[in-house]
């Protein structure tokens, strides 16, 4: 399935794709993008490596490591990994929604401040509506990409 | 005040402790019994100090994030959802306790527990939100975690009901949606209380209301499809048969009452106060609520004869029980027609309290029902009447917690089906008394047949698996004592309710005005933000 013309065009394209994805997520509290969207392009990236190199290609290939090619799709160490970035994300983002609670302020209010002299780009805004986005971002990530592997390896 | 938002990060917190712990199975059921009963703390933690308790305020409400109501999403706990809560907590809690027991081990680390917290979580949210859209939204949840649960067992028969559940769900949320759309360009807001003050004084605000009837008819269809009302009906049973019999318990407590809420809020909180010429041949009326008053009235009085026949005819428990469940809802959705169609206020208050009640009652009676199904199906390996009897003589304690089911069911004193039953047979007399005899005389009469098909599926349900000579699985069986001891607590609480119904009663009532207090609710609101901003 997989072409010379598919491997070339993904090894261009994936890191192109993550870097937008990235932007996306680090823009999306105040400006079009979010955790949702930059974890859905991600995904779209990985797809994309598995489509053209296979689904082992990530612990083959960049992680050097090597695979029982017995083991049910369900036991694949990525796959694992890929349900447990599903928890990871979530906790973050309910513990930043009970961060407020805290401060005595309604569960999900976020809050930002700036930053000033930072080298490079002198004025930075570190929000807290970030760190939500990252915890969505992690569930979206870890969910298409274990269905995707899951269904594709059966 | 954060007593609106516990019980929901009491169901988030399970979501996340039951995940955390999913490689340990004894410590994830454990932590996934204690999340529900965490959850039921926090409901009753919530209701004390927003609407029970002395001095609460009746409402109270909840800003998420932080952002001013009608722009952010509100959270109202007053009485009505406060109601609804208590219900869904009172099926939540021995469904898991059950489940824990019954579902084999293998599937219960397939995520079930967190799913099953999902569920717990989208139906809270669906009851206290006060954002259409994020109506919308928790619905879309409480899909989620359904669907999975319907396609649970995985095999061809599940995996097509699945498919069938997740298409008409699918249906019915762009009908949602559509409306959603439709009432924000027309009314200009989604928040329910500025929708419902903005409609009352449509000419201030420049906003024509006619179109709002039609779309509040597209959310009926939505309403009454999760509600599972003939002519949406058809999914139910195969739902059911297919979802783990605890999420059946869960399906027919609890979600199905969303549906049912979300028509007693939408309708008489938010769409009561607008006036809409409407020149329909039946009923009189200028608000939306006169269109929803006649197809109400049809839709449950359909439901009651389909659910009573359909579970007569039923060779299986279970499958008794979901066409139960359809008949049982449309006892629930005749009073709220009544309540719509009611000129008094008197009459309009009966009408919705004794909705309430018959829908406390039915998620009591039914839970109890479908747990003691998986029960049965966990000591037998069957549901099948053809393959059981004698259950009365193997295990009495689990027949007669299944006996008080049935008899609450079918309304016999001092149980809390009784009093539901009562009060919706006086919400139609009382009609019939005021308005036009023959239309209410003959719901009085397909009521009171629907009545008398549940004496005969009952009866059929008992005398087929639990009377007579125990068949050769039955003497096979080993009953779970812990199972029977929670059903045996659910039975004691559907006798408690009967019993102490007088604070039920109170209850109910006050859920009832918080439905029809439309001031009150704008007030707690209070989505003036719209104004100065």
């Amino acid at each position: 399935m997989s072409s010379i013309i598919m491997r070339t065009t993904a090894r261009v394209v994936v890191p192109i794709i993550l870097v937008v994805a990235i932007s996306l997520l680090l823009q999306g509290h105040n400006l079009p993008g979010g955790g949702f969207i930059g974890g859905v392009l991600t995904a779209a990236a990985f797809a994309l490596v598995y489509v053209a190199y296979g689904l082992d290609y990530l612990e083959i290939g960049v992680l050097d490591r090597d695979v029982d090619p017995g083991a049910g799709p369900f036991d694949h160490r990525t796959v694992a990994l890929y349900r447990r970035l599903i928890v990871l994300g979530l906790a973050i983002a309910v513990a930043t929604g009970a961060a407020g609670l805290l401060f005595g302020v309604p569960f999900l209010t976020q809050t930002f401040v700036y930053v000033e002299g930072v080298p490079l780009y002198h004025e930075i805004e570190l929000t807290s509506a970030l760190v939500f986005d990252v915890g969505v971002y992690c569930v979206v990530v870890g969910a298409i990409l274990s269905i995707l592997s899951v269904v594709g390896a059966e | 005040m954060n007593v609106v938002v516990a019980p929901m990060l009491a169901a988030l917190g399970a979501i996340l402790a039951t995940l955390v712990t999913r490689s340990r199975p004894r410590l994830q059921h454990a932590a996934s019994v204690l999340g529900g009963v965490a959850y039921a703390g926090a409901v009753a933690w919530a209701v004390r100090a927003a609407v029970l308790g002395a001095g609460a305020p009746g409402a109270v409400t909840y800003q998420l994030g932080n952002w001013p109501a009608p722009f952010g999403i509100t959270l109202v706990l007053d009485g009505l959802s406060a109601f609804m809560l208590v219900v869904a907590a009172a099926v939540a809690v021995p469904a898991i306790a059950v489940s824990v027991r019954f579902v084999d081990r293998a599937n219960q680390q397939v995520f079930y527990h967190p799913l099953f917290h999902l569920l717990v979580l989208g139906v809270t949210g669906a009851f206290l939100t006060g954002d259409l859209f994020n109506l919308f939204v928790w619905f879309e949840v409480m899909l989620m975690a359904s669907f999975v649960f319907v396609a649970f067992y995985g095999n061809a028969q599940h995996t097509a009901a699945a498919f069938r559940y997740l298409v008409l769900n699918v249906v019915g949320s762009v009908t949602f949606l559509v409306a959603v759309g439709g009432l924000y360009a027309t009314v200009g807001t989604l928040n329910m209380a500025d929708m419902s003050r903005r409609l009352a004084e449509a000419g201030a605000y420049g906003i024509d209301p006619l179109p709002v009837t039609g779309l509040a008819t597209l959310l009926l269809a939505t309403f009454a499809l999760k509600a599972g009302l003939v002519p949406f009906q058809f999914w139910v049973p195969g739902a059911y048969r297919a979802a783990p019999l605890p999420i059946a318990a869960m399906l027919a407590g609890a979600t199905k009452k969303v549906g049912i809420y979300a028509i007693i809020r939408l309708y008489f909180t938010v769409f009561a106060g607008a006036t809409v010429p409407l020149n329909l041949p039946v009923v009189a009326g200028t608000t939306p609520l006169a269109l929803l008053a006649p197809v109400l009235l049809v839709m449950g009085v359909a439901s009651v004869l389909m659910g009573g026949f359909g579970a007569v005819a039923s060779p299986s428990m279970e499958e008794l029980l979901a066409y139960s469940s359809i008949g049982q809802v449309g006892f629930i959705a005749v009073p709220v027609a009544i309540a719509a169609a009611a000129d008094s206020a008197a009459l309009r208050r009966v009408g919705l309290l004794a909705a309430l009640v018959y829908a406390l009652h039915h998620a009591l009676a039914k839970g109890l029902l479908f747990l003691s199904a998986a029960t049965v199906r966990g000591a037998t390996g069957t549901n099948r009447f053809a393959d059981l009897g004698g259950l009365g003589r193997q295990s009495p304690f689990l027949s007669s917690a299944v006996f008080v089911g049935f008899l609450s069911l079918i309304g016999i004193p001092p149980l809390s089906g009784f009093f539901g039953k009562f009060l919706v047979l006086d919400a139609v007399t009382s009609r019939a008394a005021t308005g036009p005899g023959v239309g209410a005389v003959a719901v009085l009469v397909v009521l009171l047949v629907g009545a008398l098909l549940t004496i005969v599926y009952a009866s059929r349900a008992w005398v087929g698996g639990f009377w007579g000579a125990r068949s050769e699985r039955v003497r096979a069986a080993t009953v779970d004592p812990v199972q029977v001891a929670v059903l045996v607590a659910v039975a004691a609480l559907v006798v408690a309710v009967g019993l102490g119904f007088e604070p039920v009663a109170e209850f109910a009532g006050a859920a009832a005005d918080a439905a029809l207090d439309r001031g009150a609710y704008i007030e707690a609101v209070a989505p003036a933000g719209g104004e100065s901003a």
